[in-house]
This record gives C-alpha cells, sequence and structure tokens, in this order.
C-alpha cells in the first residue's frame, strides 16, 4: 500500500474499479463542486478533479478536491506542469497530502493556446514524466526535486498518469505508457475509448511490455451526448478516434442521449474483457447525472464500501460552526422573504376569490331571470295553445256550417279575390248568422289572445298569434290566391328572409300588431282581416297576394294605415323579388347558392360589388389556409358576378396553380362548410373593409402604371409567390412594389428589461463586456453602411449598445446560375443573366442594402473567365448600383488576386469592398486594398485561431482591423450550422471578454450560396417535405437567425422572402 | 542565425516623432541575412520615416549608414564620435546591437527598429523556422539532432504528447510534432531504443532562468 487511498485499495483488492470526472467551476462557487459530488457519490471510487482543463482558469483542483473530500468523495486531484514550477508545484503537493489529498495524476497539460489566456506564458519547467519521478522521490525517498530531505511529514500519494494510445506515433505509445510506470505511476487512466480495436492493439503491446502488471490501468469512456458532440470530438479533439460506428448509431438513434449512454455501457463491457484493463474511467462531461445510470447499466453499482475518505478540514469545528451560522443566517433571511412574498400571494388569492365569487353571483342572478322568463314563456305557450284548440274547434264548427250550406256563405273579404294560378276556386257567399258567431268568437278568442300576450313584450309571439289566426281564416274562408308556403306556419323567421330584414321588419310590425288589436272593435272587421291576410302572404313570400289582399282592404277602408303601409311593403318586396328572378339564370350558373338576398335599403349594384369582394376575400382566407379547391368556388363565385374583377381573376389562377401543386389537405366536406359559415355569419361592415384593404396591397402594384414587362414578371411571380409562407401576414404598405415579399414587423417587447427583471438587482444578470466589436464601413456617400461597433453580445441590449444593426447583402452572380432551384430564379428570371439588372433589381425592389457579386465564372475549374471580362461585369455592377458592393471572388487564392486587382484597376476610388483573403492571397490583396482603402473579407476555415491569425497577419501589413470583415466559414442548417455558431461564439466573446482585440472584427456570414446548396432545397414539393419553396426560404431565414445570434453583422442572402424575414428580425429585437 | 522582423512602421513613426536629425544604422551581420536590417532595408526605412512624417507635417533629417556588424566594439566605438549629431540613433541590428550601442555609447538615444524573434534557418525564400532556443544545455545527441526544447511547443523531454497526431502538433496544423520527427529520426538510425531512457528533468539556469549569461574563454582573454 503507497498511500492507502479508497482507489488504491479497489484495486489493490482486485475489483474492477470506477472512478469518475468533476470539472471545478469557473467562479467561486463551491456549491457547484459539491453538487456534482454528490450525484457522482456511491457510484464511483473516487473522482477526478481536473486542473484548468484546456487550460481555462477555474477553481484550481486542490480546493475543489477538498470540497469533494468533505462530501464524502475521494478526489484524485489532477496536476499539470503548465502553470507552476517545481517550487509551486511541490509545495502544493505538500499541502494536498496534508488535507487528506491521497491520489494524484500527473500530466503535462493541455497548451495554454487552447485556453482563455492565450496570451500566457507556459511554464513546462518539467514534463508529466519528470513530475511522476519528483512526486515519486518526495514520497518514496522523502526527497524534494532538488534532493534536499523532506524533514517531517512527506506527501503521501497514489501516483497515476494519463495515456492516450489513439496519438501518434502509435508504436511509441506503449513504451511512453512504460516511461510513466518506471517513473512513478502505480495507475494510468486512458484518453476516451470508442475505437475498441485499436485499443486492444494498444493493450497487448503493453501487456507484452508487461506493463499491466506494474500498474493499474483504468479505460476511459465518455457517453456521447448527442450527435453533434460526437463530430465534434472526432473533427477537432486531436487524438480522440470516434469511430463511424458510434456516429451511426447516434444518428439512427431516436433518443440520442439514451443512445450515448447505451453506447458507453457498451464500451465498458468490452474493455471489461480485456485482460489488463483494471477499471473504467468515466468522464461524463458536463454530464454528471449520466454516470449513476450508466454505472448500474454496466453492472458496477455495486461498489466496495469507501475506506479512508476522511477530510481532514472540514473536521475543525469552527469552520463547521461558521458554516453553520451562515446557513442560519441565510436561511432567517430566505424565511423572512418567503413570509413576505407568501403573505403577498395570499392577500392577492383572497382578492381573486372575492372577484370571483362576485362574477359568480351575478351569474346565478341572471341565470335565475333567464330561468324565471323561461317559465313565464312555457306558462304562456300553454294558454296560447288552449287557445288555439278552441279556435280551432270553432273552425270545425265553421265548417260544418259551411258543408251545409256553401251556396249562401258569404265571403269575409268584402271582394274575392282574383284566383291565383292553380288556386282552388273561392268558397265565396255571405256569412250566415251562425258563421258570423263563430267568426265572434274567434274574434274574442283572438282578443283574449292579445290580453294574455299583451302582458309579454315579445314581438316574437304576437306575431306568432296574429298570423295563427290568419291562418285558421285563409284555411276556413278565403283560400289564398297563391298556395300556403309548404312549412308550418312561423314560429321563427322564415330561413329565406335576408338576414338583415327580419329584424327591422319585426320591430316594425310588433308595434302594429298590438295597436291592431286594439283598434280592433273599432275597425271594419273585414279589413282587418283583409290586412292580416296580406301579412301573412307578404311574410310567406306570396308578394302578389298581398297586394291584392292590402288593396282591397284599402277599398274598403282608403285611410286605413296599416294596409298602406303593408301595401307598400309588399310592392317593394315585389320589385326585389322581381329583379332577383332576373338576375337568377346568369347566378344560378355561377354560384349555385346564389347571392342571398338583398336587403332593401342596399342599392343593388352595391350589394352584388360587395358580394364580389367577400368572395374574393373568402377566396383569399382560403387560399392562406391552404384549402386551394375552397379558393377556387369562391374565386369563380366572384368572378360570376363580375367577371371582370382583376383581384379575383389574379386569386383564381394562384388558387389553380396551388391547386395543380399541391395534395390538397382539405377534406371535402371542409369547403361547403366554410362557405355557410362564412354566410350564417355575415360579417359587418368594418371587418368586411379590413378584408377589402387585406387583399387589396398586393394587387396595387398591378394597378399602378408600370414597365408592362414587368408588370407580366410580376403577375407571374405571385401566384406562387404568396403561398410560399402563407403562415406570415403579408402587410405590405401601398405602394411597395415588392409587397409580397415584404414581412410585417415583429412586435417589440415593451417594458424594458431592468422593468422585466423585477427586483432582481441588475449586476445579476448583466455582466458588462470589456471589449468592442470594430465598426467597418461598407460604400461610400449616402448609401454607405456600417456594420460593427457593438460593445455587447449581438442583441443584448441592456448590456451595451448594437450601434448598427446587421444588415443583409444580396447575392448576384455574375453570370446564370446553374444550380439554382426555379423558387428562387424565378424571382430573377428576367435578369438571371444580366448581373448589373440583377443588382439593380435587388435594390429597387427587394430593396437590397448591399450587393456581394459572386465572381463564380471565374473559377478556373469551371468557366474560367479571364480576370478582365470578369473586371468589366463587375464594372457594370458598379456603375448599376449606389449601395455598397462585396467582390467576392471564386475561392482560388491565385485567380481571386488577379481577378480584384483588375477589378480595383477599373473602378479605383469607389469602395467596394474585396473576398475572400485567405493566408495564400492575403499580401496581393491585402496591399491592393490598402492602396484604395478598401474593406476586405478575411476568410478562414471554421477555426478561431486560423481567424485571428489572418488578422494579425493582415494587421502586420498594415490593414487596421476597422478594414476587416471576418468570414468564419459558414454551415448551413443541417450541415454544421453548430460548428460554424460555435465558433463564432467563441471568437465574439474572445473579443468582447477576453480583450482579444485581434479577433474583434465584425463578421460576414455568407449563407445563401451553402443553404442554396443543401439537397432540402432542391427537392420538389411533396406531402412529406412540404412546400419546396417555402422551406428554403425558411432553411435560409433560420441559418441566417441562428448566425445573427452568434454575433453575423452582415449576411450574404439569397431569396428576397428570407432576406425579408430576417431584417424582420433585426428590427424587431432591436 | 538571429532571426528579427521589422517593427511596424506606425510604431516607429511614434518612437521617431521628436526627432530632427535621425541616424539609421543596419547591420551586415545576421539581420541582412534575413532581410530585416541590411543596406536594403536602410534605405526603405528611412525613406518611409521621411514619408511618414512629412504627412504628419514634420521634417526630419535622416542619415542611412550600416556597420558591418553592430556587436563588436570597433565597429560601434566611431558612433561616439559624431553621437552628438543625432537626436537618435535607429538601430536596425537585433537586440545585441542595440544594447551594445546603448552600453558602449553613453550619449547616444539608440533605438530599436526591430523586433528580434528567433535563432532559425532559412527554409526558403521569405521563410524562416526557429531551430535552437539558446538554452544552454545542448540535449541534440540524444534527439537526433532535433531539438524539443526549440520546436516542441511544451518543451517535452520524453517523447510526443497525446496531441500528436499525423505528425502534426496540436496546436495548429501548421506546426510539425517534433517528435514524432525524432522518433523518426532515431528509428531510421535504428537508435528508437534510446527512446525509452527517461530524460531527467532539466536544468534552466543556463536557459537565462540563472540571470544573465556570459562566456569566458581564458587563453582568449586580453
Amino acid at each position: 500500500m503507497k498511500a492507502g487511498s479508497n482507489l488504491e485499495n479497489v484495486l489493490r483488492s482486485g475489483a474492477f474499479a470506477v472512478t469518475g470526472e468533476l470539472g471545478p467551476p469557473k467562479s467561486g462557487d463551491l456549491e457547484l463542486v459539491r453538487k456534482k459530488a454528490r450525484i457522482l457519490k456511491g457510484f464511483v471510487d473516487a473522482v477526478n478533479i481536473t486542473d484548468c482543463q484546456t487550460a481555462i482558469v477555474r477553481m484550481s483542483s486542490l480546493t475543489a478536491g477538498l470540497a469533494a473530500l468533505a462530501e464524502g468523495v475521494e478526489p484524485v486531484m489532477q496536476m499539470t506542469c503548465r502553470d507552476r514550477n517545481r517550487i509551486g508545484m511541490q509545495a502544493d503537493i505538500l499541502g494536498a497530502s496534508a488535507l487528506g489529498v491521497k491520489n494524484l495524476l500527473c500530466l503535462t497539460g493541455d497548451h495554454q493556446k487552447f485556453g482563455n489566456h492565450p496570451q500566457s506564458k507556459g511554464v513546462f519547467d518539467m514534463d508529466s514524466i519528470q513530475l511522476l519521478q519528483m512526486v515519486k522521490g518526495m514520497r518514496d525517498e522523502k526527497k524534494f526535486q532538488c534532493g534536499e530531505e523532506i524533514k517531517g511529514n512527506e506527501p503521501s500519494l497514489f501516483l497515476g498518469c494519463a495515456a492516450n494510445p489513439f496519438a501518434d506515433p502509435f508504436e511509441f505509445r506503449p513504451v511512453r505508457l512504460a516511461k510513466k510506470v518506471a517513473a512513478g505511476a502505480d495507475f494510468v487512466q486512458t484518453q476516451i475509448i470508442y475505437n475498441l480495436e485499436k485499443f486492444a492493439k494498444f493493450m497487448e503491446m503493453v501487456r507484452d511490455l508487461g506493463v499491466h502488471e506494474k500498474c493499474f490501468i483504468l479505460a476511459g469512456v465518455t457517453p456521447p451526448k448527442s450527435l453533434g458532440m460526437a463530430r465534434y470530438m472526432k473533427k477537432f479533439v486531436p487524438g480522440l478516434d470516434v469511430t463511424d460506428e458510434v456516429l451511426a448509431r447516434l444518428s439512427d438513434a431516436k433518443d440520442q442521449r439514451e443512445e450515448g449512454i447505451n453506447i458507453c455501457v457498451d464500451i465498458i463491457r468490452q474493455v471489461q474483457d480485456i485482460p489488463g484493463v483494471a477499471g473504467v474511467h468515466v468522464m461524463a462531461i458536463e454530464w454528471e447525472e449520466a454516470v449513476p445510470e450508466i454505472v448500474k447499466r454496466a453492472g458496477l453499482s455495486d461498489r466496495p464500501e469507501p475506506k479512508g475518505i476522511e477530510p481532514v478540514l472540514s473536521s475543525s469545528s469552527s469552520i463547521e460552526k461558521a458554516v453553520e451560522d451562515a446557513r442560519k443566517e441565510v436561511r432567517i433571511e430566505f424565511e423572512e422573504e418567503l413570509e413576505r412574498a407568501r403573505t403577498e400571494a395570499q392577500a392577492s388569492r383572497e382578492l381573486v376569490i372575492k372577484e370571483k365569487e362576485k362574477v359568480a353571483s351575478e351569474i346565478s342572478d341572471l341565470k335565475k331571470q333567464i330561468e324565471e322568463a323561461r317559465t313565464m314563456a312555457s306558462h304562456k305557450e300553454a294558454e296560447v295553445r288552449k287557445l288555439t284548440e278552441e279556435i280551432q274547434k270553432a273552425k270545425k264548427e265553421l265548417e260544418a256550417s259551411q258543408a251545409a250550406g256553401p251556396a249562401q256563405a258569404p265571403p269575409v273579404a268584402a271582394a274575392s279575390p282574383p284566383p291565383g294560378p292553380g288556386a282552388p276556386p273561392p268558397p265565396g257567399g255571405p256569412l250566415t248568422d251562425r258563421e258570423q258567431k263563430v267568426l265572434e268568437s274567434l274574434n274574442l278568442g283572438l282578443q283574449a289572445l292579445k290580453s294574455v300576450l299583451g302582458l309579454d313584450d315579445s314581438q316574437f309571439e304576437a306575431l306568432r298569434r296574429f298570423l295563427e289566426a290568419e291562418f285558421m281564416l285563409q284555411l276556413g274562408q278565403i283560400p289564398a290566391p297563391a298556395p300556403p308556403p309548404p312549412r308550418p306556419p312561423v314560429t321563427e323567421p322564415a330561413p329565406p328572409v335576408p338576414e338583415a330584414e327580419p329584424a327591422p321588419a319585426e320591430e316594425a310590425k310588433a308595434p302594429r300588431v298590438e295597436e291592431a288589436a286594439e283598434e280592433k272593435t273599432a275597425r271594419n272587421k273585414e279589413v282587418v282581416n283583409l290586412v292580416a291576410k296580406g301579412n301573412l302572404a307578404l311574410h310567406s313570400g306570396d308578394y302578389n297576394g298581398a297586394i291584392e289582399a292590402f288593396e282591397k282592404a284599402l277599398s274598403i277602408d282608403s285611410t286605413d294605415e296599416k294596409a298602406r303601409a303593408g301595401l307598400a311593403d309588399a310592392k317593394a318586396a315585389l320589385q326585389k323579388a322581381l329583379s332577383a328572378v332576373k338576375e337568377a339564370p346568369e347566378e344560378a350558373a355561377a354560384a349555385p347558392e346564389g347571392l342571398p338576398p338583398r336587403p332593401e335599403e342596399i342599392d343593388e349594384q352595391w350589394w352584388k360589388e360587395k358580394w364580389v369582394i367577400r368572395y374574393t376575400a373568402m377566396g383569399n382566407v382560403a387560399l392562406m389556409k391552404g384549402d386551394y379547391d375552397q379558393a377556387v368556388s369562391a374565386f369563380e363565385k366572384a368572378l360570376a358576378l363580375d367577371a371582370s374583377n382583376e383581384k379575383a381573376k389574379a386569386g383564381l389562377e394562384r388558387a389553380k396553380n396551388r391547386q395543380g401543386i399541391f395534395i390538397p389537405e382539405v377534406k371535402a366536406g371542409q369547403a361547403p362548410a366554410a362557405v355557410k359559415e362564412a354566410e350564417a355569419a355575415p360579417k359587418p361592415e368594418a371587418e368586411e373593409a379590413a378584408e377589402e384593404k387585406k387583399e387589396a396591397p398586393p394587387e396595387k402594384p398591378v394597378e399602378e402604371p408600370e414597365a408592362k414587362a414587368e408588370k407580366e414578371v410580376k403577375k407571374e411571380e405571385k401566384p406562387q409567390a404568396k403561398p410560399a409562407a402563407p403562415k406570415i401576414e403579408i402587410s405590405a404598405p401601398a405602394g411597395e412594389g415588392v409587397g409580397e415579399i415584404a414581412v410585417s414587423p415583429l412586435s417589440k417587447e415593451e417594458p424594458p428589461l431592468s422593468e422585466r427583471a423585477g427586483d432582481i438587482p441588475e449586476d445579476v444578470y448583466k455582466e458588462a463586456c470589456s471589449g468592442a466589436i470594430q465598426s467597418v464601413t461598407l460604400g461610400d456617400g449616402e448609401k454607405a453602411i456600417s456594420v460593427g461597433g457593438e460593445t455587447a453580445l449581438p442583441f443584448y441590449n441592456f448590456e451595451g449598445d448594437m450601434p448598427n444593426p446587421p444588415r443583409v447583402a444580396f447575392e448576384v452572380l455574375d453570370s446564370e446560375p446553374e444550380e439554382w432551384p426555379d423558387v428562387l430564379t424565378k424571382y430573377f428570371a428576367d435578369c438571371l443573366g444580366d448581373p448589373a439588372a440583377w443588382a439593380k433589381k435587388c435594390v429597387e425592389e427587394y430593396n437590397a442594402k448591399s450587393i456581394c457579386l459572386s465572381l463564380i465564372s471565374t473559377d478556373p475549374n469551371g468557366a474560367d473567365v479571364a480576370p478582365a471580362d470578369a473586371a468589366a461585369v463587375a464594372q457594370k455592377v458598379v456603375e448599376a448600383v449606389d449601395v455598397p458592393i462585396i467582390f467576392w471572388g471564386c475561392g482560388n487564392a491565385e485567380k481571386d488576386t488577379e481577378t480584384l486587382r483588375e477589378i480595383t484597376g477599373r473602378i479605383g476610388e469607389k469602395k467596394v469592398c474585396l473576398g475572400p483573403l485567405t493566408d495564400a492571397n492575403y499580401r496581393t490583396l491585402g496591399a491592393t486594398a490598402m492602396a484604395f482603402q478598401y474593406p476586405v473579407v478575411a476568410s478562414t476555415p471554421i477555426d478561431v485561431n486560423l481567424a485571428k491569425q489572418l488578422n494579425i497577419l493582415l494587421e502586420n501589413l498594415g490593414v487596421h482591423l476597422d478594414h476587416i470583415l471576418m468570414d468564419p466559414s459558414i454551415g448551413a442548417v443541417g450541415y454544421g450550422l453548430e460548428y460554424t455558431y460555435s465558433v463564432m461564439e467563441r471568437i465574439r466573446l474572445a473579443a468582447l471578454t477576453q480583450q482579444d482585440d485581434k479577433l474583434s472584427c465584425p463578421f460576414i456570414v455568407n449563407l445563401g450560396r451553402e443553404v442554396w446548396k443543401a439537397k432540402e432545397t432542391r427537392l420538389p414539393t411533396d406531402g412529406m417535405l412540404g412546400d419546396q419553396e417555402r422551406r428554403g426560404v425558411l432553411m435560409e431565414a433560420i441559418t441566417a437567425s441562428a448566425l445573427l445570434l452568434a454575433g453575423g453583422e452582415l449576411m450574404v442572402m439569397r431569396h428576397p422572402k428570407s432576406a425579408a424575414l430576417t431584417e424582420a428580425l433585426v428590427e424587431g429585437l432591436l | 542565425m538571429i532571426i528579427a522582423e521589422r517593427k511596424k512602421l506606425g510604431e516607429l513613426l511614434e518612437m521617431v516623432k521628436g526627432c530632427r536629425r535621425l541616424l539609421v544604422l543596419g547591420c551586415r551581420g545576421c539581420v541582412a541575412v534575413c532581410s530585416a536590417g541590411g543596406d536594403k532595408e536602410v534605405s526603405v526605412l528611412a525613406s518611409a520615416i521621411r514619408l511618414g512624417l512629412s504627412r504628419q507635417g514634420k521634417e526630419i533629417e535622416i542619415e542611412e549608414r550600416t556597420l558591418v556588424r553592430q556587436c563588436d566594439p570597433e565597429y560601434i566605438d566611431p558612433l561616439n564620435e559624431d553621437a552628438s549629431d543625432f537626436d537618435a540613433v535607429l538601430s536596425m541590428a537585433c537586440g545585441v546591437g542595440v544594447n551594445f550601442i546603448a552600453d558602449r555609447c553613453g550619449k547616444v538615444n539608440v533605438l530599436p527598429a526591430l523586433d528580434t524573434t528567433f535563432y532559425g534557418a532559412n527554409l526558403s525564400s521569405g521563410e524562416w523556422k526557429e531551430m535552437c532556443a539558446g538554452c544552454g544545455a545542448c540535449v541534440l545527441h540524444l534527439t537526433g539532432g532535433l531539438c524539443p526544447v526549440a520546436r516542441c511547443a511544451k518543451s517535452l523531454s520524453n517523447g510526443p504528447c497525446g496531441g500528436s497526431q499525423n505528425g502534426r502538433c496540436e496546436i495548429h496544423p501548421d506546426v510539425s510534432c517534433i517528435w514524432q520527427q525524432i522518433y523518426d529520426k532515431l528509428s531510421g538510425l535504428n537508435r528508437s531504443d534510446e527512446m525509452k531512457n527517461i530524460m531527467p528533468m532539466r536544468d534552466w539556469t543556463s536557459a537565462g532562468h540563472g540571470g544573465p549569461r556570459r562566456r569566458i574563454r581564458e587563453d582568449l582573454l586580453p
């Protein structure tokens, strides 16, 4: 036993050991260490405490190790040679051992270049092997490195080292491990293993050297948290061999975290079978929660009872007491705070309950009232029914008497009405005395009925009473000129009655009815009857009958107001019906449902126009919803009413186009239902007007006088353009040429953060940056734009300034694009071969603030256009537009040098931007740019250090940082966006928080070309992937928005719609 | 050879902005070979300073001179005679020259025009690479003639660290792993077994950590 640590005990007992890893925080928060230790406790035999891993400043491994020890978790303190010389290291070793640390892992350490202080001086007084020798000497020989004796307690440490089986030269790796063991290593923990084959080979060589018998070998494993992490490790962590099989397993997995744990468990199982492997070292980087699960599933959760874990410091009662006191104080404060919050919450809760009760009692009162009204109504209904029965009886008696002497029966009306078509001959004849009596009794019944219902204000009931009586009369005495309507006497307004009409008509009638009943005795009975008959006929749609009845009534009593009014009503209604009949054939052809009857007060022409607008609006709504069948039918209806309506025509074309392309998702029943719905709830005029407005703007440009060619192009575009993003409401300001491209602004959050944060003090969430981003100006004159200049992370407006909003530059190709999908080219169909016109279109129609001319034709592997020819094109573009221009070469360093130089020769003083400058051509192009004071694009392949280096080189050349835009190389969403994001974020953080001014240049993000070369933007529209254009636009917009958040300042994009979306996002966030 | 490179013009202009008369002093030693401070560079720098200051509206009188070496008293000492003619001497030698002038010419206000970078070799025109750290305790006989002190990012003594991949150092893809090269070299010489030996901890006193270094050969002393 060398140190008596728990790890040593476990290993020497022959049990399969498990160690974990704990990264100390980048702060002084000891609680974070304790939390992680508690997660791991009981599942591992010891925990490695890293020593500023990847050269990033963290709490020291000694401190964090002691905290872990106090939690009952044995630390393996890691020590690197990077930050201390032999004096400092030996001092810490003495201290660590004195405070109860019993394991020490000796490492050389990651180079400081990788960390957050790359400017620091690396010490490297010794390497890891010499460190092992030194500690072994201290422990076994009680000597300091210089040879001086340690008088008193020597450090007692179980010594470990690392081994990377996957680094080069492979054959030397076992030898190097043997050297470490010879130098003093008691155990070794390997680099993360994914490639088991290679590891097995390594172990075979290790066994050949007999090393496994001289030390304990723990295999290093890590659960990959995600496919992205696995890819990152494969790509960027030197000496980490992530196999394709692991990547495939992750990418096929439904739950990548779950699969990551499974992969880890599988690897543990397999390394257990390799002779010489004495344990595993589970490194769950910032995923400590996974360790218990992994250990359980690997069948290793039955850990030996820990021995020898005794914190030295925490036994000090004074410290404990201080901690306890502090805790108490905090708890009291906390409890006070809690109590206050509780009281407040209780108070507001009570208030809410009171309000609720109040509302509830109001509701129940209302309910009671309704119930009362209902009972009263049903009561009255019963009375009515009773009276009706009496009337029925009377009628029967009347009939009986008629049957007895029909010839003598006098008509009730003074004159018999002319026979209507198909009407039975009027019975005619004067009334017998008996019938007179019956009528009288009937009238009495009516009188009674009236007096009963007179109490009830319901106009509805009154009407019913009146009509019922009238109906009885007609049946018995004078059949209506036209047959009565084939439905029961009205209890509800008749369906075909125009919606707008019933209310006013009924209102008008109700008082009239009351009046009539009251004056009845004073008036000629016949007149009353005729008026009633007329009204019934009017209501049942028999306008002729009604007119006749009223006329008859008037002939008896020309002063009767009711009759006169009724006559006027009936005539108007007849007139309306006639005109409706005239239109019917036309309408019936186009719109099966026909127009709902027009309310009288509305002029015929206006009514029609209204419905054209309404149908068009319905069509547009359906189009937005993606229900193209319904849209087509709506537009067709509109056109049937007004064949010359432009909006409807355009809409129909659009809808038909979409109908052809899309597999309609809408079920068959939905369309008519929607129509009904629209009809059942006629929109108030205001809403209708709004609808009209909503659909109007896209049309306006067409109506405006413009060049004919342009007009045509636009018409072609629109049908497809609009559904591209149906969810996004289109509200272009009228008069702007690109209505379908414009995007409605995002809503801005009103209250500032400080308000929303409530009582949280500012310094808790605010972390002001010490650095600033350079501001780079592109172009000249009033169209010049500046990007960069931030003093905070992107859109962290509460922490600093973002003086210049990020911008979008439209990409224009210098020759006709060959592989662009139609959904993209159609916006530039008229100018694809003419870069100058193209650029102009971008500026004038799509409101481009900047143009990026891609000189793809100059590519030596492609068209290989001569520099002079390319420059001629470039010059035309420069002359065509006045916004800033970026010239983006083909990517071939030599050719770009020639081409861009040629261009600068031609355009001279005009401030353009040149790119991409790489490490291969920065000298020549940098010098050229300097001569003209042009800004440049410094292009590097996704790497912080390369980006920095190129900036340094350019600066050394004399190019100022405020003339450099960094192109970090872009991956589109689904194609490495996360790498780009991560690198950009690190660059930005370095510039803002680590005073790394060499990285303080703004980003230019050339994302359009990356997005539009993705397969997903090329696949046609189908049921699974959805609309092609919408897909492409969203991919581009999403890539842009992600990279905006990573710090992108100048976004080079292709699709006008995604550019508009991006600009709207920027606008909304700032 | 000592490799140096000229400081940025802006920095130099700032240095000499108060001078009316300036001596730009080149050296025909190492710095001339690495195109940093020879005759040609002297005249280029002199013109650049004249132009630069005149753009700032200042006038300066510059004399150009190049010495055979700036690290021998016989070439340096004559400066004492006309030192008072100049407000400053801008030395285009390595740091040795600047120091030497400062040491020997009490009245001369000497300024450095170069950053002295490393001991290196000329790989090709315009490219130099560090080969030696001047650590004063050479181990090249153990490492196949390739220096781990100067050429390993962590100055390791006992073989490549875990960041060695495909012959490249992890700190930059342009940097080769010197320990891979040492391993290859020794293997080629059938000496790879030597790499099994543990190299003990180094004594850095001779590398300057023991204070300024000095060398004396008694037989040559005057």
